[in-house]
């Protein structure tokens, strides 16, 4: 007559725990979900009432009522079948509903019966603390990835009523053959030349600066930018299960372990919608590219052609570490603390050398006027990148070696987390007059730049928090920041907007 | 103010400011009328007996075309305009018109004049080149301005952005000089508005001279217009730089058609700003390397010519000297001076941070140009 049966839905990228109620019993035959669903879940009736027919189960021509609860939270997706399922069959004796109520269920079905992968199912399954879950066997890795009981693998729906009736065994499905393993080829020893950008790149990854490369086209910087996740450390277990919660959420394929342990790396296309960047969607919110560049790097590649609403979004999400994305009846927290790389043209011709744009006044006025002042003002690091000389391209050897930089990096986030407990770009004004005193000399140097106006407040603060780093990659670690530490970070904070007046 | 008061003056920049109209067709127009007269006939209808007929035949609208301009440049307003831009209307029978356009064949039929013309009867040379100069180019203009104005001639330019502006800034820092900007809008508004300030001192010393009334906006067709005038009064042309297919080869072609001499400044060959003078140069322009290859040019005396200022900066040595020249023959990013001194990046931004303090480098878009001493000006 009656069962209760464990499940979950997702709302951005984490779990919440549903308990799916069904009543079974006299009255005219009909099928009512109450509780909130939204259509994705209304629509369940069908898909859960063909695949019983389907796989040739009795289906209770009579009342069948079901309450998702807590029944004042949206649900939604598809992810609550599989749940629903086994409490018609549990509620109409076709199996124990004892042993179906010990067990929770995830997945959704197709109208003959079979399981199907959803988006989601770690977060999902992470939610269900240490219950026995069931899952679809394409979900297997993603399950495995944050179930801290056992992990039932199914194919179709009939193999579970032998099993819940104790005829037979769980059966044993083999999980699916994990994607080809990409081996990153892109290492840092292939760049050739580019002294001064290579130089930012293990700054931004030993600081976690964000970076605004400016160049003509075809001077690497994309390739620079995609060298970046080689030199940051592996992600450790917390954020390894915070970046595949994200990229489970999203749909997006788990490597081999199912954990995610290297920075992801997202490269969004400059068409690319507010919504597909930040997140969120009617009905269901889905994680964007932020939040799957969640531990990593996001590059923004002709970053003045986006959209200014779509960059205006980036504002938050950069000051916070994580969004809010609000919709009328769901607020969702996905988080985002990822490292921005962005890259662009010095103007709208591509530029060059000194007299060799073509652009007018007006038009570079406008292309430069697209970063807005606050935006810019999260890049700690703005080079410029030339596009390589002859010497250098032809030269048979690039420079170091990822590894060799990667290791520098990670003995400079060692440092700053030691002394401070939190990345270098971290540093706020007090912090930094604490653990970023200068010596004479650079003091003199900042202070000739603040005074002839070549220098704002904040600029002040970002110039202090790069030198910071830039000590720290040196192998002495010095306490007190030496005043080249100074002029290369005033080097690599490229008053690009000169143009617009603005003073960095 | 009622018709009769308006000056004949106010006629000619009223019509001056009608669409389509050229100096070929305000000539025509005002050949043996009085401007009153004109402006009636251009703004009414033209009885076909009449000779000047055959001038709106050339274009099919003209006659409607002007009808409609005449309602929307009133003389006494275009009058008004020159009064309160303190702009003087010179046509061709004032005693005040440059002399070296009379003969021309596309001589203006009229030119509003800031300041006093009297000042052409002196040498005059030309210099012009790319808005989008180099540093070193703009630097060569400034001494360039400079030293011909010490020389007691008059520097003609454009007073645009780059090249223009520093030849007259060099010009005016000369006491006593007489710098001529001829330009290709009205004289109410300077352009670039950045350039308000060296429009008034040039008007205060010189003149500036246009070939269209008050309120005219800069378009882009007036100033290939412009420079025909500028080629026309000058005895040398110099161009500092210029790219491929910059505007100031047009001016070079002008000045050519004209027996005006051309030198141009040569130029690196990796130096896109260079292209259109070195071009010049093979083409048979005269190299003009300093001061004094214009001077031998006009036939002046040379010998006081390209005497330096006292350069106060503190002189570079070792490494920093090697730097400033290697960034003299053509700019250099930091990557470039990394590999052409050895440093780590940390010294060199070191080493060219203290050049650039010290006003020997200037850094625009992350490339380092070296900076000559007459750079202040530029």
């Amino acid at each position: 007559m009656f069962a209760s049966i464990s499940s979950a839905v997702l709302h951005g990228a984490v779990g919440h725990p549903i308990r799916v109620e069904v009543h079974v019993g006299k009255g005219l035959p009909g099928f009512t979900i109450s509780g909130l669903p939204d259509e994705s879940v209304r629509e369940s009736r069908d898909r859960v009432r063909a695949a019983i027919l389907s796989s040739a189960l009795p289906y209770p021509d009579i009342r069948i009522t079901v309450n998702l609860a807590p029944s004042d939270q949206r649900k939604t997706g598809s992810g609550l079948d599989l749940a629903i399922a086994v409490g018609i069959l549990a509620a109409s004796g076709v199996v124990d509903p004892a042993a179906a109520q010990a067990v929770a269920y995830v997945g959704e079905l197709g109208l003959d019966g079979s399981l199907r992968a959803i988006p989601g199912v770690a977060p999902m399954v992470g939610s269900l603390g240490d219950e026995d879950v069931v899952v679809p066997v394409d979900s297997a890795v993603e399950a495995h990835v944050a179930a801290r009981g056992t992990v039932r693998l199914l194919q179709r729906l009939d193999e579970l009523v032998a099993v819940l009736n104790a005829e037979q065994p769980w059966p044993e499905h083999e999980p699916p053959a994990p994607p080809p393993e990409v081996t990153t080829s892109a290492d840092l020893a292939d760049v050739h030349g580019q002294h001064a950008a290579r130089r930012s790149l293990e700054i931004a990854a030993a600081g976690g600066h964000h970076l605004l490369m400016v160049g003509p086209p075809g001077a690497g910087k994309t390739m620079l930018a995609s060298r970046l996740p080689g030199l940051l450390p592996a992600l450790d277990r917390e954020r390894a299960l915070e970046a595949t919660m994200v990229h489970s959420a999203a749909g997006v394929r788990l490597p081999a372990g199912g954990l995610i342990t290297r920075p992801p790396y997202r490269a969004p296309h400059h068409t690319t919608s507010a919504v597909a960047l930040v997140g969120g969607g009617s009905g269901s919110i889905r994680p964007g590219e932020i939040s799957l560049a969640h531990c990593g790097v996001l590059f923004m590649d002709e970053i003045a052609e986006f959209a200014p609403k779509v960059l205006d979004g980036l504002r938050q999400p950069l000051e916070n570490r994580h969004i809010t994305v609000s919709r009328s009846k769901i607020n969702v927290v996905l988080p985002a603390d990822f490292l921005l790389v962005a890259a662009m043209n010095p103007c709208p011709c591509g530029g060059g050398a000194p007299g060799a744009c073509r652009c007018n006044a007006a038009n570079l006025h406008r292309y430069l006027r697209r970063l807005s002042g606050p935006l810019l003002d999260r890049f700690d690091l703005r080079v410029d990148v030339h596009r390589p000389g002859v010497d250098d391209l032809l030269a048979s050897t690039g420079g170091e070696a990822t590894a060799v930089v990667a290791e520098r990096v990670r003995l400079a986030r060692e440092a700053a987390v030691g002394r401070q407990g939190c990345l270098n770009s971290r540093l706020d004004g007090s912090r930094l007059d604490r653990f970023a005193p200068l010596d004479t000399g650079g003091r003199a140097v900042l202070r000739d730049r603040l005074e002839r106006g070549r220098l704002s407040a904040r600029g002040y603060h970002r110039v202090r928090r790069v030198a910071r780093t830039i000590a720290d990659l040196d192998p002495r670690q010095p306490d007190v920041i030496p005043e080249r530490a100074i002029h290369l970070a005033l080097e690599l904070r490229a008053p690009f907007d000169e143009a617009l007046g603005r003073v960095a | 103010m009622t018709g009769a008061s308006i000056p004949g003056a106010g006629y000619v920049a009223a019509l001056a400011s009608f669409d389509r109209m050229t100096a070929t067709r305000l000539r025509a127009l005002l050949r043996d009328r009085d401007p009153q007269e004109a402006y009636a006939l251009a703004a009414g209808r033209v009885q076909p007996s009449d000779p000047i007929a055959t001038l709106f035949a050339e274009y099919a609208d003209l006659a409607q075309r002007w009808r409609t301009e005449a309602r929307r440049h009133r003389p006494a307003d275009a009058w008004r305009r020159c009064v309160e831009a303190g702009v003087d209307v010179v046509r061709p029978d004032d005693a005040r018109f440059p002399a070296q356009l009379l003969g021309d064949p596309a001589c203006p039929a009229v030119l509003f004049v800031r300041g006093d013309l009297d000042v052409l009867d002196a040498r005059r040379v030309g210099i012009v080149g790319t808005r989008n100069a180099t540093q070193q180019g703009r630097a060569t203009a400034a001494r360039f301005g400079a030293e011909l104005a010490e020389a007691g001639v008059v520097v003609v330019s454009g007073l645009a952005r780059g090249v223009d502006g520093a030849a007259h800034r060099g010009a005016l820092s000369v006491d006593g000089s007489h710098p001529v900007g001829i330009v290709g809008n009205g004289l109410d508004q300077p352009y670039p508005r950045q350039h308000a300030e060296l429009w008034a001192r040039v008007a205060a010393r010189g003149a500036l001279v246009s070939e269209w009334p008050p309120g005219t906006p800069p378009d882009a067709f007036r100033f290939p217009l412009r420079n025909r005038i500028l080629a026309a009064l000058v005895e040398v042309l110099v161009v500092v730089e210029s790219r491929e297919r910059g505007g100031s080869l047009i001016t070079a072609k002008e000045a050519g058609e004209r027996s005006v001499d051309v030198m141009a400044v040569p130029g690196s060959v990796h130096s896109p700003a260079s292209a259109g003078t070195n071009r010049l140069l093979s083409d048979g322009a005269a190299p003009a390397t300093e001061t004094a290859d214009i001077l031998v040019a006009l036939g002046l005396d040379t010998r006081r010519a390209g005497r330096t200022r006292f350069d106060p900066r503190p002189a570079p040595r070792g490494t920093a000297a090697a730097i400033v020249e290697s960034c003299r023959s053509q700019p250099l990013t930091l990557d470039a001076v990394v590999d052409s001194t050895g440093l780590s990046v940390a010294d060199a931004a070191m080493a060219v941070a203290r050049l650039e303090r010290d006003g020997w480098l200037r850094s625009t878009g992350g490339w380092f140009e070296a900076i000559d001493e007459w750079a202040d000006l530029a």
